[in-house]
């Protein structure tokens, strides 16, 4: 029971957590160039990027070049990098903003940290929006009923769901109201909301998941090619299979029969032994979620009922160190 | 793992019914020696290979496919089977746009087979486009030219295989369609027999469930050729 509230107060930390930015509308579409005013906003760091669109097509409306465009056609860029709006805007910062993760040794992080004036200062994460020239070849288009997201968002569960229970059928046989009330739960970070939904989905905490959904990134240098990013995933269970204890040299620990719970560091050793060589310490790299390095005897079950996004998934930033 | 072209010395699979990763490379590795054997005329396909690449194993095929313009093609005797039945539902079709077809279109479609970790069956990514034109064609057009008559309302209503959405290819992350592949481990449990299949097997059977709602058709000798009678199994 202790454990349970921990976990749902880490879990309330994460859907807590927000992120200062400062949007500014792209130059070429403005009638006065670089000298429109940038919107700024605290955004849940679970929510999606397109869920800003209505207000800033109205912010900048009276500036934009072309009157026409709507809200749908807006899409964001960092640095001249689209940013793909179907992750989460956490996940968008933990990947491509350079920011130094949270750690246990830091002090808490101090909100003066950031400025506005500095361009420096990683806060607030400076995002520019762009409603014409939309990038087909990078970016799937929005339609005006968020049909498009709403898709993207349940596939994506669907995939989680089938990692966590061996089948799709319980996403699939969810109320059509709750299927939907899910999305919006997100979408207006209803913490309550979706917990009573997303406990129609999960395994009851006495049983443990079939596989762990988690995806790690992997940020990978400029010149290696498209696309920028690797992705590794492969089924992870939460318990460490008897096989592949008795090739980790524990042969003693054998002989208790118990499983081990597989931790973040074990997850990261067996997915990138070359970056991760061991399985306690990070030695050249450290994973990164929610803006926090996540320790590496961190128990991957645990991690992934408390800290998933919306969407049932952990995806966990690669940082290198040094 | 040593991928053997010959289907009677591939191993039955070991997690039907489900593909292991090297499942689908050897699938995707016999699959591709027997077109050789048939030749490409023989599938029609302007090209058909298997690239391995830093995010996973892929079957690369295409095709291109020209149509006749609507009127044209009710009166051509020749044209029976395969596109007439598509034209019929254009014209049913109460939401389909209304469209003066050209005298021909003729269209490309980019097929990419790869294998999803999550769902451990392989998944059709496609894009379509018209020959010689850059942009990528939309869900009305892949409805319009290359989703049989049969298939039309299954798909559009989430069915069996539930369905066609846009998203981002797992290897480019190009936008690109991909046939929901949630429900295809269920789909070829119904249909394989498990004491029976093989790597190869599995791939042929899950195109023709998959592939054929995409107007990715596998020739009639296919069938007739050696170590495939299987299938009737």
């Amino acid at each position: 029971m202790e454990q349970q509230a921990t976990l749902n107060s880490i879990q309330k930390g994460v859907w807590d957590g927000s992120l200062p930015l400062q949007i500014r509308l792209a130059p070429s579409e403005s009638r006065i160039y670089d000298q429109t005013d940038p919107y700024l906003i605290a955004s849940p760091r679970i929510s999606y990027l397109p869920s800003l669109l209505p207000r800033l097509r109205a912010f900048f409306s009276s500036f934009l070049i072309n009157p026409d465009s709507h809200p749908h056609d807006g899409w964001f860029s960092f640095e001249g990098v689209p940013l793909k709006w179907h992750l989460p805007l956490g996940l968008l910062y933990d990947l491509y903003a350079g920011a130094e993760p949270a750690s246990k040794a830091m002090n808490d992080p101090d909100d003066t940290d950031w400025d506005l004036d500095n361009p420096d200062s990683v806060l607030p994460w400076r995002l520019t929006v762009h409603f014409s020239d939309w990038p087909d070849e990078e970016l799937v288009r929005l339609d005006a009923d968020g049909m498009v997201m709403n898709d993207a968002f349940i596939n994506s569960v669907k995939e989680a769901d089938f990692l966590r229970n061996g089948t799709a059928k319980g996403i699939m046989s969810l109320s059509k109201e709750d299927s939907s009330g899910l999305w919006k739960s997100v979408q207006n970070v209803d913490l309550a909301s979706f917990q009573r939904i997303s406990n129609i989905l999960l395994p009851p905490p006495n049983q443990p998941f079939r596989n762990i959904p988690i995806r790690i990134f992997l940020p990978l240098p400029p010149d290696s090619g498209s696309p920028a990013l690797k992705v590794v995933q492969s089924p992870i269970p939460p318990f460490i299979p008897p096989s592949s204890m008795a090739t980790s040299q524990l042969s003693l620990s054998r002989s208790s029969a118990a499983p081990q719970p597989q931790t973040m560091g074990t997850t990261l050793h067996s997915l990138l032994p070359n970056l991760f060589p061991s399985r306690r310490t990070p030695v050249l790299a450290k994973p990164v979620l929610h803006g926090a390095a996540v320790p590496m005897s961190a128990p991957i079950e645990e991690v992934v009922r408390c800290s998933a996004y919306g969407d049932g998934w952990l995806y966990v930033v690669i940082r290198m160190m040094g | 793992m040593a991928c053997s072209p010959s289907l009677s010395d591939q191993i039955p699979l070991s997690t039907f019914p489900f593909l292991t990763l090297q499942e689908f490379e050897c699938a995707c590795r016999a699959f591709l020696n027997r077109i050789h054997v048939l030749g490409l005329e023989g599938v029609r396909w302007s090209s058909a290979r298997f690239a391995q690449q830093a995010t996973g194993p892929v079957l690369k095929i295409s095709r291109s496919i020209c149509k006749s313009s609507i009127r044209h093609y009710n009166i051509l005797p020749g044209s029976v089977a395969t596109a007439e039945p598509q034209v019929e539902i254009c014209e049913d079709d109460p939401e389909a746009l209304i469209r003066t077809p050209d005298p021909s279109v003729c269209l490309q479609i980019d097929y990419d087979i790869i294998w999803s970790p999550t769902y451990q069956t392989p998944v059709l990514y496609f894009l379509l486009r018209h020959s010689n034109h850059p942009g990528p064609l939309g869900i009305d057009e892949v409805y319009q030219y290359l989703v049989p008559d049969q298939y039309k309302r299954e798909l559009q209503n989430v069915g069996v295989m539930g369905g066609i959405s846009f998203g981002y290819h797992p290897q480019s992350g190009i936008p690109a369609f991909f046939v929901h592949p949630c429900n295809t481990a269920d789909a070829m449990k119904q249909i394989a027999n498990p004491q029976h299949i093989t790597p190869e097997l599995y791939l042929i059977m899950w195109i023709g469930i998959v592939g054929s709602r995409l107007s990715l058709h596998l020739p009639r000798e296919i069938f007739e050729m050696d170590g495939l009678q299987k299938l009737e199994g």
